[in-house]
């Protein structure tokens, strides 16, 4: 039996992270002790928004809908650079055309054949479908065409990004019938080709699946079905496991390690994540509209304070939107911000606020962002910033700051994205939902955002991305502050749980001994 | 018997007063909600919304219509038993209450019953030990009782009976029609914890009431005529407090539907209360307003029933 992975109590860095999916890997990889059967029961905290894929509009969906859906690209745990998924490959014959090759002989949950036509439709009915929530994911597509199993992508502009993006909700692939046949009622059917098939939705109370059988990867899956019972609680979630009526909880927040620890009947996984706790900034107008009163901003707030305070010390602090372990990160900037109250109300002096500033923050009702926003609260006010909340619960925070432009910051966290062009273009894009302003926050990021999709080649890819980031950075055009690690629990039977650098978990390696 | 004309009249006094509560009930917590901050049509729309995409659900969900517009179709569509569809999961709202109704019911009947049968007893032995060291322990134990947070006491139960001994589930509930046994095991823990404040108010009442009967001039009596001390508590005391004891049963039950909402997110009982609590945090007016719309039923329905018993056990109060 092996024993569950047991993790430093200090923050993760790419190194710790590598040994620690590799030694989770090692558990998970050991083909002979892997078994068959059971069903895995999660606990998990939010209900999905949809399970359309195009449709959903949260962040949590993902790891309900991995199992019911397989995406045209997949990525590596511990990397996240694209690897085949129902797309077998795909190249850009030109950097304006992408090709994907589907492969052959998969079928949906409903028996229908996944081919060209089927992700065809897939991908045009997310570039058009009036409810489809991720049409500029796919921007940059102008035209495709299917024939057999080939899809070509006509592109308007070169990208690069695309074959991540495809790795997300753009990427995963619905029966076309049953979209037909379920209109807007395919928000709570699923006819993926995953591994799972949907049984039911209780709202707010279960998913239930049982396993494909007709699946096309090998030895996959090992559960006999999966059950993720609702429970919005994280506490609760966890006594669930802890009593047995759950084997797994994910999302978990720091300060529950210790708790995890002491129960000895758990196990437990911490994974970096993208998971960004940061501040958004409306510079679409006064006073951050200023660059010195955003810098001001950054240098006013003591990180590893921050960090002790709310994370328990385990977190990552950064000054980037990428954490260290990403390919895609120029760890150059990562430190660029300290505490230096001092230097923060020079710089406000000399925007012309020598006697310091209000701020309005917008931020969620819950016990922990409190928590977080009373920190920061605290920090600022040395540096001249009077900083006060509004508070909202649940989704009308960040609707409150990005649709109806309230408050001058919003303190929530980016859950992130698989390719990291998509992270920067939604978050500081031109006309983004997430870039409150909607305007170019600084000169040149328009055509920096472009250059990270001009190639895919990743050194030339990285060093577009350095470049864009400097810009980012130069401006202060978020508050970044840390990346919360991924922490999930788990039963001693549960074997073979991976965390990945996404932050999302996957259940796909995952068995039931005993 | 239960048809004369009296209790009839009752009836329908209290079916007239019906309409007038559920209307204002309903239309408080419909302004209150608007009252909310945040737009609604912007949280529908997500995380990618675009502002045409906010306009386009504004416009098909009725939003830019005046409140009393809003508020009016709503009501005009709930008389009819059309509760409307849930803005977030576009699930017809009377279904989803309907498939967690007896969730709730059970939790709440089981607290009443606990509430009872540990209240009743501790009442009657404080009563007729007025006074004793016993009557003191009791009174003591019944005050911790009222101050007891259900939360708390929630989570010690799962602490001890759940985590530590594993005889009761920490989490979640059975559907009764499926499994009646499953059903109430995992209501047992969820019920003792609403229950705390029941006893308490059970015991309080019980026992005041008992006490002043005890030592009405008419037990003066009977004790003269040489009944025994438990042929008056049973034949006479008892029978003289039941009116008491059903007012409280009454005013608990409401109490209990509303606290079962904490209970229900401390156990994640897949209830109306964690069902309301989701709705409001979301703005999703028609879950909200169709919880609130059977909760103001059953409390009446709830009222009705013990004005109705009121009239059996003591006949004079129909006719008041």
């Amino acid at each position: 039996m092996n024993a569950p992975i047991k993790l430093p109590s200090g923050r993760i860095d790419r190194r710790t992270f590598l040994a620690l999916t590799g030694a989770a890997a090692m558990a998970g990889g050991e083909a002979k002790a892997q078994k068959r059967g059971g069903t895995l029961r999660l606990s998990a905290q939010s209900n999905p928004s949809s399970l359309d894929p195009q449709t959903g509009n949260s962040g949590s969906d993902h790891v309900i809908l991995y199992p019911l859906y397989d995406s045209l690209v997949e990525w590596d745990y511990t990397t996240l650079q694209a690897k085949p998924g129902l797309a077998e490959k795909w190249a850009y014959p030109d950097p304006s055309t992408l090709v994907l090759t589907i492969r052959d002989g998969i079928t949906f949950h409903d028996g229908t054949k996944l081919d060209g036509a089927a992700v065809r439709y897939n991908l045009m009915r997310a570039m058009s479908h009036e409810r489809s929530n991720i049409k500029s994911d796919l921007g940059t597509v102008a035209e495709i065409t299917a024939s057999g199993q080939t899809v070509t992508l006509k592109l308007k502009q070169p990208d690069s990004a695309l074959p991540l993006i495809l790795s997300d909700r753009a990427g995963m692939m619905s029966s076309p019938k049953a979209m037909e046949e379920h209109g807007r009622d395919y928000d709570r059917r699923a006819v993926g080709t995953g591994a799972m098939k949907l049984v039911s939705w209780a709202d707010n109370e279960r998913v239930v699946m049982v396993k494909n059988d007709s699946y096309w990867k090998k030895d996959r899956p090992l559960q006999d079905g999966m059950v993720f019972q609702i429970i919005p609680e994280l506490p609760t979630g966890l006594r669930s496991v802890t009593a047995g009526q759950n084997d797994l909880v994910y999302y978990l927040v720091p300060q529950q390690k210790q708790l995890i620890d002491r129960a000895r009947t758990l196990g437990s996984a911490v994974g970096p994540s993208l998971l960004c706790v940061h501040a958004y900034i409306n510079y679409g107008r006064a006073p951050l509209d200023n660059v010195k009163v955003r810098q001001a901003l950054n240098w006013a707030v003591d990180r590893e304070e921050f960090n002790k305070a709310t994370h328990g010390g385990i977190a990552e602090t950064t000054s980037t939107i990428l954490p260290k372990a990403h390919w895609a990160c120029a760890t150059e900037f990562s430190s660029h911000f300290s505490y230096d109250p001092d230097r923060a109300r020079k710089l406000l002096a000399e925007a012309g606020h020598p006697n310091g500033l209000d701020i309005l923050g917008v931020g969620y009702a819950e016990q922990l962002q409190v928590q977080q926003q009373e920190v920061l609260m605290e920090q600022m006010k040395r540096a001249g910033f009077r900083l006060r909340w509004e508070r909202y619960t649940g989704p009308p925070t960040p609707a409150a700051f990005f649709a109806e432009k309230k408050g001058d910051i919003l303190l929530a966290p980016w859950t992130g994205r698989p390719d990291p062009s998509l992270t920067y273009q939604l978050v500081f894009g031109v006309g983004s939902y997430f870039n409150a302003g909607r305007g170019e926050g600084a000169p040149g990021l328009t055509e920096a955002l472009l250059a990270t999709r001009a190639s895919d080649d990743l050194a030339v890819r990285k060093e577009a991305f350095r470049k864009l980031q400097k810009i980012v950075t130069d401006n202060a055009l978020h508050l970044p502050l840390l990346f919360r690690p991924e922490l999930t629990a788990y039963s001693a039977k549960v074997k073979g749980y991976k965390p990945n650098l996404l932050g999302k978990p996957k259940f796909e390696d995952v068995w039931l001994e005993g | 018997m239960l048809a004369n004309a009296p209790r009839l009249m009752l009836v329908g006094r209290r079916l007239v007063q019906f309409v007038p509560v559920i209307v204002l009930a309903t239309f408080v917590v419909f302004g209150l909600l608007k009252l909310v901050p945040g737009d609604l049509a912007a949280t529908l729309a997500g995380e990618y919304a675009t502002e045409e995409r906010i306009a386009q659900i504004r416009e098909s969900y009725g939003l830019n219509d005046p409140f009393l517009v809003q508020y009016g179709r709503w009501l005009w569509n709930a008389m009819q038993l059309d509760l409307s569809r849930s803005f977030q999961s576009n699930e017809p709202v009377l279904e989803q209450i309907m498939h967690r109704f007896p969730t709730t019911m059970l939790l709440v009947v089981g607290a009443l019953l606990v509430s009872l049968v540990v209240g009743v007893p501790l009442g009657i032995l404080a009563a007729t030990n007025a006074g004793s060291r016993l009557d003191v322990a009791v009174t003591s134990l019944s005050s911790f009782g009222v101050a007891l947070p259900n939360f708390w006491l929630a989570m010690i139960l799962v602490a001890t009976f759940s985590l530590s001994w594993g005889w009761f589930p920490a989490t979640g509930a059975v559907r009764f029609g499926t499994d009646p046994a499953g059903a109430i095991w995992h209501a047992v823990l969820p019920s003792i914890a609403l229950a705390a404040g029941g006893i308490a108010e059970v015991v309080r009442q019980l026992r005041s009431a008992l006490i002043e009967i005890l030592s009405s001039q008419y037990v003066r009596t009977l004790y003269a005529k040489g009944l025994s001390p438990s042929a008056i508590l049973w034949k006479h005391g008892l029978k003289n407090v039941a009116v008491t004891l059903l007012t409280v049963i009454g005013l608990l039950a409401s109490r209990l539907l509303g606290g079962a909402v904490v209970i229900e997110a401390v156990f994640a009982i897949p209830g109306m209360g964690s069902m309301v609590v989701r709705a409001a945090i979301v703005k999703d007016f028609p879950v909200v307003q169709g919880v609130v719309f059977t909760m103001v039923i059953l409390v009446i329905a709830i009222n009705l029933v013990i004005d109705l018993l009121y009239t059996i056990v003591d006949p004079r109060v129909a006719l008041k």
